[in-house]
C-alpha cells in the first residue's frame, strides 16, 4: 500500500502570479521507485477538447522507498485560474512515481488569489 | 455551475469505457484471431467504436503486437500521399494497424490501402457501414445504455431533475456522444444543482 503526499508551506493553495510556491512531497512505497517527479501544470476542463500544459518539472534523484523532498517553484504570470460554464482552467501540482502512482493537489493562481468567475461563460 | 464541476465535462465522459453486452473482450479477440486479425468494428456515430478500439489496444499489445494508429474523421478526410506511402512502407508483421474512421477513405484509396497493409500483423478499423473488412462486432446503443451512463456520471445523484434520457436518445438518433454533450449544457444551466454531489 503506497502513501503519497504533497504539502505546501502553511498548507497554502491560493497564490498570486510570480509568487514562490514551496513545500514538501513525501512517499512511502513497497519498493524504491525508479523515478519520482513533481509537475506544475494547468489543464482545462469543460465541454470541449481538454488542453494541458506542464510548466515545470522537478525530478528527485535516487528516490528511496520512504522519502521526503522539499520543492520550490516560482509561479508564472499567466494563465490565471478561472471558471465559466463552458470551461475552467485549473492549476495543479502532481507527484508522479515511475510505478504510475500519482498524487495531485489543485491550486489557484490569480491576482486576487481566488479563481476568476467568468460571467455567462 | 462551474465547468470544472459539471459531471458531463469531457474528461469524465472520456473515462466511460465501452460496455460489452453478451460478449467478452476475450471472445472478441478470439474472433479477431479467426478473422486473421483483419476486421472492422461497425456502428453509427456516437456508438462507442473508438472507445472499443481503445479498450482493445492493451489486449493487442499483450499479444506482442505494436499498435500503429491512423485516424480520419469529418474534419480530416484524407492522408497526404507521402505520409501514407511512408506509413505503408515501414510496416512489418509486428505492427497492428488501428484505423479509426476508415470509411472516410475513397473506395479506390481503400482498395490500395487494404492490399498494401497486408504485411502488417493486423488491421482493425472502425466504420459506419459493413463491407470494408469482415465485421468483428457491431456497436449499438439504447436509451437504457444512455441512462446507465448518465446515472454513473451523476455518481448516484437523482435523474429526476433532468430530461428523460429516452427523449434525449431519440433527439440524437442514438448518438450517445451528442446526447452527453447536450446533458453538459442542460446541467450547466441548472444553478440549483449541488456540485458537491458530483465526484471526480
Amino acid at each position: 500500500m503506497s502513501d503519497l503526499e504533497i504539502r505546501t508551506r502553511d498548507d497554502k493553495t491560493n497564490y498570486v502570479p510570480g509568487e514562490e510556491l514551496a513545500g514538501e512531497v513525501s512517499w512511502r512505497t513497497d519498493a524504491a521507485p525508479r523515478d519520482a517527479e513533481l509537475r506544475l501544470f494547468w489543464h482545462t476542463a469543460g465541454k470541449g477538447t481538454q488542453d494541458v500544459e506542464v510548466i515545470e518539472t522537478i525530478s528527485f534523484d535516487s528516490p528511496a522507498r520512504s522519502d521526503r523532498r522539499p520543492f520550490r517553484f516560482t509561479l508564472p504570470e499567466s494563465p490565471y485560474s478561472f471558471s465559466g460554464k463552458l470551461v475552467s482552467l485549473i492549476w495543479a501540482l502532481e507527484l508522479v512515481l515511475a510505478s504510475g502512482e500519482t498524487e495531485r493537489l489543485d491550486i489557484v493562481i490569480s491576482p486576487t488569489r481566488n479563481e476568476i468567475a467568468l460571467q455567462g461563460g | 455551475m462551474k465547468a470544472r464541476n459539471n459531471p458531463f465535462r469531457t474528461d469524465r465522459v472520456l473515462e466511460v469505457r465501452y460496455r460489452l453486452r453478451g460478449v467478452s473482450l476475450t471472445d472478441l479477440l478470439n474472433r479477431l484471431q479467426r478473422l486473421s486479425y483483419r476486421a472492422a468494428i461497425v456502428g453509427p456515430n456516437g456508438s462507442g467504436k473508438t472507445t472499443l478500439l481503445e479498450d482493445l489496444e492493451p489486449e493487442i499489445c499483450a499479444l506482442g503486437f505494436r499498435v500503429k494508429h491512423l485516424r480520419l474523421d469529418d474534419q480530416k478526410r484524407n492522408f497526404p500521399n507521402a505520409f501514407i506511402k511512408m506509413f505503408l512502407a515501414e510496416l512489418s508483421a509486428q505492427d497492428f494497424i488501428f484505423f479509426d474512421g476508415a470509411e472516410q477513405m475513397s473506395a479506390l484509396k481503400w482498395h490500395a490501402f487494404k492490399a498494401k497493409s497486408r504485411k502488417a500483423g493486423g488491421l482493425l478499423i472502425t466504420s459506419h457501414a459493413k463491407g470494408m473488412l469482415p465485421t468483428l462486432t457491431v456497436c449499438s446503443t439504447s436509451p437504457e445504455l444512455l441512462e446507465e451512463i448518465v446515472s454513473d456520471l451523476l455518481n448516484g445523484e437523482s435523474l429526476m431533475s433532468l430530461p428523460s434520457t429516452t427523449k434525449l436518445f431519440r433527439k440524437h438518433d442514438g448518438n450517445l456522444r451528442g446526447a452527453l454533450r447536450e446533458m453538459y449544457d442542460i446541467y450547466a444551466a441548472k444553478p440549483h444543482i449541488n456540485p458537491s454531489a458530483v465526484g471526480d
